[in-house]
């Protein structure tokens, strides 16, 4: 070993005990002897001593000391690999990966064929998706250790996650010719000719795979999956008959699997086109077979048209009545996109009425004939009055209605029926989060969490994120922007953590053999952040900042800054009532978690082997969060995992664009964002607004840097053609004059480009005609956001129309209350129907 | 058309208030919050019953020593109105019965019916209960007032003294 000052025999030996110590966690003994090394003033700078003394402090938690103890043994001692190594997984330890791997690199430099350092680095490798270097590092452990399947079967993956999938197959054939023959029931080479397969059929080799799957059928335990993979196979090549066989099997094993009916339909794809009766009659068969399974008798109501569909939503209905299933709606929720479907399920519901009331009421709610969907639910209450869903569904129409604090009533009603329903208690405290009632929802939530900690606290640990969502939403409706963002700041911290969680797979799916799950778990975590929980909160992240980077917040200022000159004083009062008292609870809250999380820390002290696992995150302090200097910076963040995961999504490059517009003058970001828009959804309403802006944004600048001058004429000769932005704002106009998005997209920007138009420009916005698509709540919502924000100018008359015009529209919709007299009108003769 | 299943379950804390939401349809009595309270701690005796997992009806009983006897008062038994004429009332009663049966020292079983509910009169001469007694203004804020008390013997009068033996001791 090339180390400066080995030890002499004694101190050599205890210096093994402090190696030994640390492996089995003891890591008081570890520093003890660690002092008996230092303690002799000879050895008192022994680097490797000082370095493991480090790592042993590490992990008591004592962070500081471990980086100076490191650190001076390997300034002590650069030439020992031991020192690196211990370097490295202290960075390791504090997720710095690429540092940790640097730092594994220099102590390979002292000792290449270490083989722990060697597995050590891989698996960084591997979590920061270095193939290459994993690659390599792999042939490396292969080469040192032959013998062991892992090795063979870490350098094969290697090739096949760097997609060169003939390599990896010869090695994986290789290795599987070394195997004797194997045992019956070896569930892990089973799964190693699984993983061979997998790889064949991802190379397109079906033929081969087809072949290589017959082959060694009979020693793959995992029969499905056999049957499954020929199926699919047969059907690739084009072996119908075979492929049909075996999904028919299939279905026999399963008949609740719809992948199975689809297989067989593609197999079997004559009738697909030529006569639908065929094709019904075979689910028929099937539903003859087994009188219980639901899946043959569904799946022919999406296809099935006209009288056939008639009668069979007809049988399927009796049956599932007769057997009393209220949440019936749900399954047939889907077949609502056809109208002519929803009349047929329509009449014939209707039709049952007389003694099946309950289930009249379900259809009204989605077609949004709401006034009726109301008293087919009342009827139902009268009728049930302890049918649970009833009172859920009375919930759910007022909130289309647009009434929140009666839903939030409603749904109130229905949890405390069955207070040990978690799912009626999740829905209540969701409205409640939708009605801004964010303290009561907590409390809600707290029926279910652990006790002794908040719920917050509690929901955040169990990664609870539609909770943290809708609070994060919740939040931004108020003004709270910082508390808000702690909210999505701890969603994005729930990815990073899942991100960070595959670290234990490496090792043990390779110690295991589950090698296809293995391979998919690592594309999951690839795609994680494309994930919608993760996309709604970014979503909400991106908004704030920018509005924080608009309106920053003053040094004195408080965030609850709501819009306070629309209350009367007696609403004010009473608002200013509940907060203190909300202030209050959450204090008491406060001082509780506190003790509690002292009485936590003591028991932490107490167990001496508590491993920290992972660097204690920074708190997020919401007044920090909302006062940050960087508004765009902290945008882009959340930015750039939509970027390489969503692009599909035009969304992403529309705040794309609005988050590099306000960063100086990012030309050609701004640019890109909109070639990537147009390429996702070139008719995007709110894509439209960014072209318009851009348009404008370029004629504005002086003079630009030639090269990029030349870029943006070209691209934009591309995307314009010749026209200015009023023709072309009046083209998007004409081609979706039936639909408001569009049209209050284009009326702003009407207004935008020409003042002179407000008058036009508005009577666009506000059309409330019944030829345009699109007239609902939320669209008419973004209309008066839009009026009241100054797209159009000064306009409080319109708005007040507006306004009145929608309320008569959507009459049970808070938005469109006359704020002064408080005319609850249709609202009350609804909430009379009520039983409570 | 098949029979929908009819089952009973326990009454906790957490579906309580199906219970009193059950009660203020199905009887025009209002009961105070100790009956509910009470209605916690009686365990079999008191039970909600599902129709196709929907609560349509309760059944709710004490033990009454009145009279130097061990009797079983039921103080609610009812079921929704589309509900009935489905057996539900007789799964309820019958549970209260196979209760006395099981103890086997219960004196009598008895309960209040109001003097023009033929229907529930019937119902429980079915099952063997007796008119034994007629209380005028028995009820406060109902028409009529007067009720019947209904009763059902499991024991001879002899057999009786044994029961209160067995109290002494």
């Amino acid at each position: 070993m090339p180390t400066n000052n080995p030890l002499p025999p004694k101190e050599n030996a205890l210096f093994k005990r402090i190696l030994k110590c640390y492996e089995q966690k003891q890591y008081k003994n570890g520093l003890k002897f660690a002092k008996q090394i230092l303690g002799n003033p000879k050895f008192s700078e022994h680097g490797e001593t000082l370095a493991m003394k480090g790592l042993t402090l590490n992990c008591l938690g004592r962070k500081e000391e471990a980086y100076d103890y490191v650190r001076r043994g390997l300034r002590n001692d650069l030439k020992s690999h031991v020192c690196w190594h211990v370097y490295g997984l202290l960075q390791r330890s504090d997720r710095k990966y690429d540092e940790a791997i640097k730092c594994y690199r220099n102590a390979l430099k002292w000792d290449k064929d270490n083989l722990q350092i060697l597995r050590d680095l891989s698996l960084l490798q591997i979590q920061m998706r270095d193939l290459e270097g994993y690659r390599d590092t792999r042939y490396q452990l292969l080469v040192l250790r032959p013998a062991q399947r892992a090795s063979w079967i870490g350098y094969a993956m290697a090739y096949h996650l760097l997609k060169d999938f003939s390599m990896a197959l010869r090695i994986l054939e290789e290795f599987r010719k070394t195997q004797s023959q194997p045992k019956p029931f070896d569930y892990e080479h089973s799964e190693l000719l699984l993983y061979q397969n997998m790889v064949m059929r991802e190379a397109g080799m079906h033929v081969n795979a087809l072949q290589h799957l017959q082959e060694y059928e009979h020693q793959i335990v995992d029969r499905l999956c056999v049957c499954e993979t020929k199926a699919e196979l047969l059907l690739t090549l084009g072996r119908r008959e075979e492929a049909a066989a075996i999904y028919r099997d299939l279905i026999n094993r399963n008949p609740e699997n719809k992948a199975y009916y689809k297989g067989y339909e593609e197999a079997d794809h004559f009738w697909v086109s030529e006569n639908p009766e065929d094709r019904i009659g075979f689910y028929k068969e099937i539903s003859e077979l087994f009188p219980r399974a639901t899946t043959p008798r569904r799946l022919p109501l999406t296809f099935a048209i006209g009288e056939s569909f008639k009668n069979l939503v007809d049988t399927y209905l009796r049956k599932e009545l007769r057997k009393g299933v209220p949440p019936l709606f749900v399954v047939l929720r889907p077949l609502y996109s056809d109208p002519e479907k929803v009349k047929i399920i329509e009449e014939l519901v209707t039709g049952y009425e007389q003694n099946l009331r309950e289930v009249g009421c379900f259809d009204r709610g989605k077609t949004r004939q709401l006034q009726r969907a109301m008293e087919y639910v009342d009827k139902g209450l009268e009728h049930t009055p302890l049918l649970i869903e009833l009172y859920v569904l009375k919930a759910k129409i007022y909130k289309h209605a647009g009434d929140m604090e009666e839903a939030v009533r409603m749904m109130d009603e229905a949890q405390s029926l069955d207070t040990a329903d978690r799912y009626t208690n999740s829905k209540c405290a969701k409205y409640m989060l939708r009605a801004g009632l964010i303290q009561e929802a907590c409390d809600m939530c707290s029926k279910f969490t652990r006790e002794g900690v908040s719920a917050v606290e509690s929901l955040n640990e169990m990664q609870c994120m539609w909770f943290q969502t809708e609070c994060a939403a919740a939040y931004q409706r108020l003004g709270k922007w910082g508390e808000a963002l702690k909210k999505c700041h701890e969603i994005d911290r729930h990815f990073t953590e899942i991100i960070e969680d595959q670290f234990d797979f490496h090792t043990y799916c390779m110690r295991k053999m589950t090698l296809r799950a293995y391979v998919s778990l690592l594309r999951l975590e690839d795609q994680l952040r494309s994930h919608h929980f993760y996309f709604k909160a970014a979503r909400i992240a991106i908004q704030i900042y920018l509005h924080l980077h608009d309106h920053p917040l003053a040094d004195s200022e408080q965030e609850n800054n709501m819009d306070t000159e629309n209350l009367t004083p007696s609403e004010l009062k009473k608002m200013k009532r509940k907060q203190r008292k909300a202030q209050k609870k959450a204090e008491v809250e406060q001082q509780k978690q506190r003790a509690e999380l002292e009485r936590r820390e003591q028991g932490k002290t107490k167990a001496t082997d508590g491993e920290l696992d992972g660097p204690k995150e920074e708190e997020l302090i919401p007044d920090k969060l909302a006062r940050t200097e960087e508004p765009l910076e902290q945008a882009i963040k959340f930015l750039r995992p939509l970027q390489n995961l969503l692009p599909e999504c035009v969304e992403t490059h529309t705040v794309a664009y609005k988050i590099y517009s306000r960063k100086g003058s990012k030309l050609l970001l701004m640019l890109q964002s909109i070639k990537r828009g147009i390429a996702a959804d070139p008719n995007d309403p709110q894509l439209h607004t960014c072209l318009i802006r851009f348009y404008m944004h370029v004629k504005g600048q002086a003079e630009l840097p030639a090269p990029v001058q030349t870029v943006i004429e070209q691209e934009m000769g591309k995307i314009y053609g010749s026209k200015d932005p009023k023709t072309l704002n009046e083209e998007f106009l004409s081609t979706n004059s039936c639909s408001l998005q569009h049209l209050l997209a284009g009326a702003q920007m009407m207004y935008l480009l020409d003042k002179s138009t407000q008058e036009k420009a508005i009577s666009l916005a506000t059309t409330l005609s019944s030829e345009i698509q699109g007239i609902s709540l939320k669209t008419c919502c973004h209309v008066l956001e839009s009026l009241k924000s100054g797209d159009f100018g000064c306009c409080d008359k319109t708005v007040q129309e507006y306004q009145m015009k929608c309320h008569s529209l959507f009459p049970c919709a808070a938005v469109f209350m006359n704020p002064s007299p408080k005319v609850v009108g249709d609202c009350a003769i609804l909430t009379n129907g009520s039983v409570s | 058309m098949t029979r929908g299943r009819i089952e009973l379950g326990d009454i906790t804390q957490h579906n309580i208030k199906q219970l009193k939401k059950l009660n203020q349809v199905v009887f025009p009595v209002t009961y105070n919050d100790k009956f509910y309270k009470d209605v916690l701690e009686v365990g079999e005796l008191a039970k909600l019953a599902y129709y196709n997992d929907i609560v349509i009806g309760a059944v709710c009983c004490r033990v009454d020593t009145s009279e130097n006897q061990r009797r079983l008062y039921i103080m609610t038994l009812g079921c929704l109105a589309p509900y009935r004429r489905l057996g539900i009332g007789t799964v309820m009663l019958e549970h209260v019965l196979k209760i006395c049966h099981d103890d086997g020292n219960f004196d009598n079983v008895f309960l209040h019916v109001q003097v023009n509910n033929e229907g529930a009169i019937r119902f429980y001469e079915k099952f063997g209960f007796e008119i034994v007694e007629e209380k005028k203004n028995y009820y406060k804020r109902i028409e009529p007032a007067d009720a019947y008390v209904l009763q059902k013997s499991f024991r001879q009068p002899k057999a009786m003294q044994n029961g209160e033996a067995e109290k002494k001791s």
